[in-house]
């Protein structure tokens, strides 16, 4: 069976200025599965989220490789369907317009999803904002952004995207800005769906904490690459990649027993019109060699499911 | 004892709100009630969610905002008393650090300007001088002296608040209040951050108050926690203690609440549903509707503050409250 994402050789490039922002990623996501996506601010994550979502800013553009969406699992019913792809975001309530309703915000995509209109479209509604959370739906539904807490308006934003019944879902950074009480319940309500619907997650954060809740498998990006990719247990404990286990080791945790502060990674990222030669990220890597200057590494297996683009990869 | 440098009595902040023109104005209590020391050199982490009134303490220690009722004391002199010259010279000897680097500071000025005006603000030494002590104070917080003639805009986020760091610094104040200075920068950032301030603080003669909802982060940078929910204490003591033993369900809440690196964690309920309601009633204990163990107690009569082990709890229940399990017993 073929996978429900597959992204081959993806290039994303601002034509203007000729940066490759994404440059050659692969990727597959199967149905029901979740796929964490994890590197500092600036490492091409979020344009990665908008090339799959076919919503890139104007301006920048995919200019190589391949993005195939299929959906074969609902046998039956003749050629199958491009399955949807609905997209949450960082900041909720910067999202929504605050001039429309909560209630006209979903109805009018249950219509253009689904052709509900009127009562049905009414009742629909209450019915996404009871499932993901949300208590007197029914007065709710008159409600402007404004008047919602960050959190409820994500949860907004997750009903807004169930009304397209999405096959995919991608959640770009969704609780950064919200509380941490507040982000354990939309992780575990997005848990939920994603159990509920059958639909594959792609959870894109900096903290590695909100991805090793909900992913199956996670890929670490730095400079536009994807320089390790592994199952979640697998990368958390024996992480191969330099860059993947700095990620890690600046990590606070919340152990009483842990004293010592989290270990910074050296520098910072690099602009990329000022990308280093060879592999991008041996100026703030400890264990470079002459090799990595010279020729960007290939992937290279490390375990089941588990490779690692680096000449020098951490043993365990 | 040292007499403490910063000292809050019985601090509260009253906000009439109305929702429209005709409508009735309703008192939000967003600090009550609050009681606070800090010796010199001493660090706190004042934590809880948004709407728990822990950036309006903040202000109110800082005199940036008056307070309804009580008052607030550094080096012994209360607010109220300050004349207007008083104040130049407690500001010089505090500091603000918020939250959004790129909005505190000035797009038109260079790094090196906005660091040394304080300097000459405050008659401290002539331009020359000043621009030598902003490049010596940059120095500190890990920012060479060729960043001087940069603009906020050339410069990194994580760069960006150090140049803030550097700025609320550079007078050589005896306490400064971070507001969520380190909750919008990446993880990597952050840890450089936490690895500044801790060695600003071994260097300098400075007290931290951290505001913060990053469970995370504040252990690593402070000597004594407080956690606020609606404008209250509900926990205080020793950081190692509290974690290790939180004695209030919503401290318990919160810290249970923050991800593990554990993958073998996943799928666990979220510890509390809802959000803050700050329309409950006055009496009776504000978290009670979101509480496990709440009791009728809970609803007739305000816990207050009581001794525990090493830290002061405001809750009825407190014995009740069970220890945070180690990672692995979570596992379902």
């Amino acid at each position: 069976m073929s996978h429900l994402l597959a992204v081959r050789g993806l290039v994303v490039q601002a034509p203007a200025r000729g940066l490759k922002i994404i440059d050659g990623i692969d990727l597959s996501l199967d149905r029901g599965e979740t796929l964490g996506l994890v590197g500092e601010s600036g490492c091409g994550k979020s344009m990665t989220c908008y090339a799959i979502a076919g919503a890139l800013p104007r301006g920048i553009a995919r200019t190589g490789g391949s993005i195939t969406l299929q959906d074969d699992a609902d046998g039956g019913t003749g050629s199958p369907a491009k399955p949807s792809v609905a997209m949450i975001f960082q900041d909720p309530t910067s999202s929504l317009n605050p001039v429309h309703t909560i209630g006209h915000y979903l109805e009018s995509a249950l219509y253009r999803h689904q052709g509900l209109r009127g009562n049905d479209a009414r009742l629909e509604a209450m019915r996404l904002l009871e499932r993901v959370g949300i208590d007197r739906a029914k007065s709710r539904l008159r409600a402007y952004p404004h008047q919602f807490s960050g959190g409820m308006n994500q949860r907004v934003m997750i009903a807004h995207a169930l009304a397209a019944k999405p096959r995919l879902l991608i959640a770009d950074e969704p609780t950064t800005a919200l509380d941490v009480t507040t982000q354990a319940q939309i992780l575990y309500l997005l848990e939920e769906l994603r159990a509920e619907t059958g639909m594959a997650l792609l959870i894109v954060s900096h903290d590695l904490g909100v991805i090793a809740r909900l992913a199956d498998r996670a890929a670490v990006m730095y400079c536009g690459k994807i320089v390790e990719t592994a199952p979640i247990g697998a990368l958390l404990e024996r992480p191969a990649h330099p860059y993947a286990r700095a990620l890690i080791d600046c990590m606070p945790t919340i152990d009483p027993d842990d004293l010592e502060p989290p270990t910074p990674i050296a520098g910072s990222v690099p602009l990329l019109d000022n990308l280093p030669a060879g592999c991008h990220f041996h100026p703030r890597c400890d264990r470079g060699g002459r090799d990595c200057v010279s020729a960007y590494p290939a992937p290279a297996r490390i375990g089941p499911g588990h490779a690692a683009s680096c000449y020098h990869p951490v043993r365990p | 004892m040292n007499p403490p440098l910063l000292q809050a009595r019985g601090l509260q902040k009253t906000f009439r709100l109305r929702s429209g023109p005709l409508a009735r104005s309703v008192d939000h209590v967003a600090v009550d009630a609050i009681d606070l020391d800090l010796a010199p050199r001493e660090r706190i982490g004042i934590v809880g969610e948004s709407g728990s009134g822990k950036s309006t303490l903040g202000r109110l220690l800082l005199g940036l905002t008056p307070p309804s009722a009580g008052e607030v004391r550094f080096d012994g002199v209360a607010h109220a008393d300050r004349r207007p010259g008083d104040w130049k010279a407690f500001r010089r000897q505090t500091s603000l650090v918020q939250q959004n680097p790129l909005s505190a500071l000035n797009p038109q000025m260079t790094i090196g300007q906005q660091v040394a005006e304080a300097v000459w603000v405050h008659r401290l030494a002539d331009r020359h001088g000043a621009r030598d002590q902003a490049a010596a104070m940059l120095e500190k917080v890990g920012l060479s002296a060729e960043l001087m003639d940069r603009f906020p805009h050339q410069m990194s986020g994580g760069q960006r608040q150090r140049v803030v760091i550097a700025r609320a610094l550079v007078l050589s104040p005896r306490l400064v209040v971070f507001d969520e200075a380190v909750s919008a920068l990446d993880v990597s950032v952050q840890a450089q951050v936490v690895a500044i301030l801790r060695s600003l603080w071994q260097q300098l003669d400075l007290a931290y108050v951290f505001i913060t909802h990053d469970l995370r982060i504040v252990r690593h940078l402070v000597d004594r926690i407080a956690v606020l929910y609606l404008g209250r204490v509900v926990e205080t003591g020793d950081i190692r203690s509290v974690y290790a033993r939180p004695r209030h369900p919503y401290t318990r809440a919160l810290l249970s609440s923050v991800p593990s690196l554990d993958p073998r964690v996943r799928n666990v309920a979220p510890p509390v549903q809802g959000d803050l309601d700050p329309g409950k009633a006055a009496r009776g204990c504000a978290f009670r509707s979101r509480c496990p163990l709440a009791i009728e107690r809970c609803a007739s009569e305000t816990p207050r503050l009581r001794r525990i082990d090493q830290g002061h709890v405001a809750c009825h229940r407190a014995e009740d409250v069970r220890p945070l399990p180690m990672a692995t017993a979570e596992v379902a």
